[in-house]
């Protein structure tokens, strides 16, 4: 296993590089089970158990943990309904309010303290280690497989909704049939270079998968290395052992700030997204 | 792209793990959290969209209700008014009715009064004029010193009460 890519040149980060626990003890039946699968276990199991707790007993007036839930499905709604329409809110609503719930929650949890720091390595000292190798907990969106199977499956439910809302036929006309209303003999002229565009557009729609999932993955590693990177500076620097450990608290914290604002705005960002495609796929042409 | 995905971790059995708990993720909050709450806010909505239309309808009787009191209240004014003047007109009429009676009432009483003066005064006269009669034949008899028999009498008398005018 490669655990430092050429691409990454941050060598003291290693591990952190092994994004999806590449690096994570594996045992011999449960290959799949890494740290990052740990975590969105936890992730899963946390936000499952939140929003049961909050929807067990449902009352007309809402109090507590209900009261909270409503406000953001009622949030998310509105701004699903904003961008897909009315129409195919319903069935685009479930996914995409799942996917901006789970990614914020699990970049959220990745910024607990403990997760990423926690783990095997080259020891120094008792319980401390030199460099983290094998954390023990990584956040499920610095993994690659859990993000391409965020958008993967995005993909899999737009694919339904887009069919859903125009029909096969619809769908194949709307991505290579004639656009703008063309009639007669230029529509025909034109339609080589519909069917062009058409083409290109199955292209991009085929990659959209892989910039979904490599954007999130992406901000989320950089966020962790970029923590690491901190936590790690007063170390590279050479400062005596003191200030060391008082920078290694010090210099990560605005980062955290910022961190939890890209988590937020990643999980946007994912969902908006999806959300986009939804309605470039399920618009129809005035004709 | 394979080398890329592979640099990067991709695993197809970690991959496939993690669409799992997407999907498990996906359909437990689709049915236990985003139905049950979605449910929830659509009731609401109707809800108060029920409260809504009730209130207009609560407003419209309302309106209906207070034009009916006002036309009561007219109506009522009206009656009362009505009767106000056909009382006041009544005791007019009573009034006048009393006063007039008490006028001839009176009018009788002062009239009987006159009547009974009238016949005391005449009662008095004629015994006044008897009186003087009786007076003016004994001075004629004293004076003249003869005994009047009963013709002398009644004529002295008479010529006494023709000459006498109280």
């Amino acid at each position: 296993m490669d655990l430092n890519p050429p691409m990454i040149s941050l060598n003291s980060l290693s591990p952190l590089i092994a994004a999806g626990g590449l690096n994570a003890p594996e045992l011999p039946s449960l290959a799949w089970f890494t740290n990052s699968i740990f975590v969105a276990l936890i992730v899963t199991v946390g936000v499952l158990l939140f929003t049961r707790m909050a929807t067990k007993s449902m009352k007309l007036i809402p109090d507590g943990k209900q009261n909270f839930v409503e406000l953001v499905i009622e949030f998310l709604y509105n701004q699903v309904e904003g961008i897909v329409g009315k129409h195919v809110a319903p069935k685009a609503f479930p996914l995409l309010a799942t996917i901006f719930i789970f990614v914020i929650t699990a970049n959220w949890f990745g910024l607990v303290p403990g997760v990423g720091t926690i783990g095997w390595g080259e020891t120094n000292a008792p319980l401390s280690i030199e460099h983290m190798e094998t954390p023990l907990l990584r956040p499920a969106t610095a993994d690659l497989n859990m993000t391409l199977a965020l958008a993967v499956v995005f993909m899999f439910v737009w694919l339904w909704v887009s069919i859903a809302e125009l029909g096969v036929l619809g769908t194949f006309l709307h991505i290579f049939g004639p656009k703008g209303g063309l009639k007669g003999a230029l529509m025909w002229a034109l339609m080589p270079i519909f069917f062009f565009v058409g083409l290109i557009e199955v292209i991009s729609i085929v990659f959209r998968p892989m910039s979904l999932s490599l954007r999130l993955f992406g901000n989320v590693y950089a966020g962790e290395t970029l923590l690491a990177t901190m936590q790690t500076l007063g170390t590279t620097l050479g400062f005596p052992g003191w200030l060391s450990a008082i920078s290694s608290v010090a210099f990560p914290l605005p980062f955290y700030f910022l961190e939890i604002l890209i988590g937020a705005l990643q999980a946007t960002v994912f969902a908006l997204l999806c959300a986009v495609y939804i309605k470039l796929s399920t618009s129809h042409e005035e004709h | 792209m394979n080398d890329i995905l592979t640099t990067f971790g991709l695993d197809w059995g970690k991959f496939i793990a993690q669409c799992l708990i997407v999907v498990v993720v996906y359909i437990i909050l689709s049915k236990y959290a985003f139905g049950p709450v979605l449910a929830m806010l659509e009731e609401r909505r109707a809800r108060i969209e029920a409260g809504e239309k009730n209130l207009k309808e609560v407003e419209e009787n309302m309106a209906k209700a207070e034009q009916k009191v006002q036309a009561l209240l007219d109506e009522a004014n009206g009656d009362a008014e009505r009767l106000i003047a056909e009382a006041r007109e009544s005791s007019e009429a009573l009034r006048s009715q009393k006063s007039q009676e008490a006028i001839n009432e009176a009018q009788a009483i002062i009239e009987k009064a006159r009547e009974a003066s009238k016949l005391e005064h005449q009662t008095a006269m004629n015994e006044l004029k008897r009186d003087f009669g009786h007076l003016v034949i004994e001075a004629t008899s004293k004076v003249t010193g003869k005994v009047l028999d009963d013709g002398d009498q009644k004529r002295i008398n008479e010529e006494t009460a023709g000459q006498v005018s109280l």
